[in-house]
């Protein structure tokens, strides 16, 4: 069956002219699925709002309070950990300092040039490794692949820093 | 509205006594969003006292040439939405959890037709089982349309979606009640509807 235009018209829930109610009681009375439409308009158009039980704003109170307590004992509970497991770790990172400090000069000294010629050995096997690497890879991917890839990598990080952006400025709803 | 400002401004300023006065004003409005989006009354307890602490945790972000009532009607509805995303994720259903918890409306005694306003509650009360039955944004534009009286641009607004989105999702929307309404017709009815000829 055709419903147009009555489904239109029951939809808009705009006034109709006297005609067009005519053809549409007409309509109605063999259409089933328009005098459902029909139906469904009318009982949302007669709606009506149901309030909360007595005594919301005191029990939003009592709520709002505790979220208080919950948010001022987390912060603490967070302090707490931060401050603890900022000792534990600066105790594990001056402990090399502090056991070398009972240490004789000769064996700092040496312990002090140990480090430093492991440093720059390290950087130069890096230097050497990433030239390596700046020669040969270069020559597996022609020049546009590389174009693509690098506006890719970059298009993504952008709508990355935007999605990020956006969750943090504007939070759903609010 | 003079005092709404007032009062939204002194809440900005950290002012509890003029939140409350908010709550206070605003309750029904966030309350009956929803219930009619969860379905059932202690859920929508929870989700307005959730909605009326994350507009307080919010209270900076909120712009004062916006409505405040849509702001606050925002916040609620992304939230039942979330809410009935979960519900739907860990598998729980609405209908097991709802059927004894609904509250139906009482009837009107000083209405003058005492049995049109019982048959018009009746159609509120499967209207009200039918909503469960639809997806949660177009339910929450259904409510925001008919319990609101909200226009399609503040709809779009307050659910983040175009204007465009609105109306197709408020056609979808009354396409699909009618729909179930049709399939869930009461037997026991045996008054003529308006629009239904004596002969039937």
């Amino acid at each position: 069956m055709n419903h147009q235009p009555f489904e239109d018209w029951l939809l808009d829930d705009k006034p109709i002219e006297p005609k067009q109610k005519l053809a549409l009681d007409a309509h109605l009375r063999i259409c089933n699925y328009c005098s459902a439409l029909a139906e469904t308009g009318r009982a949302l158009q007669s709606v009506k709002k149901v309030s909360p039980s007595a005594g919301f704003a005191a029990r939003f109170q009592t709520r709002l309070a505790m979220q208080r307590v919950a948010e001022r004992r987390r912060r603490l509970w967070g302090a707490v950990l931060f401050t603890f497991g900022g000792l534990v770790m600066l105790m594990w990172m001056a402990a090399p300092y502090l056991v070398s400090f009972f240490d004789s000069p000769a064996t700092r000294i040496t312990s002090l040039v140990g480090w430093g010629v492991f440093l720059v050995t390290t950087l130069r096997a890096m230097i050497q490794a990433g030239s390596v690497m700046l020669d040969v890879i270069p020559g597996f991917l022609p020049p546009f692949a590389w174009m693509v890839l690098v506006s890719a990598f970059a298009g993504i990080s952008l709508l990355w820093s935007i999605s990020i952006w956006r969750f943090v400025r504007f939070p759903r709803g609010v | 509205m003079k005092d709404e400002i007032a009062w939204v401004t002194q809440a900005q300023q950290g002012n509890d006594e003029a939140f409350t006065h908010l709550v206070e004003e605003y309750q029904t409005h966030v309350y009956n969003l929803c219930y009619r989006m969860l379905g059932e009354p202690e859920a929508a307890e929870d989700a307005a006292q959730e909605t009326f602490l994350r507009a307080y945790q919010n209270l900076h972000r909120y712009d004062q040439g916006r409505s405040f009532a849509t702001w606050l009607l925002s916040i609620g509805a992304h939230y039942c939405i979330d809410r009935l995303r979960r519900r739907k994720l860990s598998m729980f259903s609405i209908d097991e959890e709802n059927d004894d918890g609904t509250t139906f409306e009482i009837a009107d005694a000083s209405s003058p037709d005492p049995e049109a306003e019982s048959v018009k509650r009746e159609d509120r009360d499967r209207l009200h089982i039918l909503l469960k039955g639809l997806d949660e944004t177009d339910r929450a534009a259904i409510i925001m349309r008919y319990w609101y009286d909200y226009s399609e641009i503040e709809i779009a607004e307050s659910l983040q979606l175009t204007v465009s989105a609105v109306k197709s999702r408020l056609h979808r929307a009354r396409r699909a009640l009618a729909g179930m309404w049709q399939e869930e017709k009461p037997l026991t009815r045996t008054e003529r509807r308006v629009y239904e000829s004596p002969a039937f």
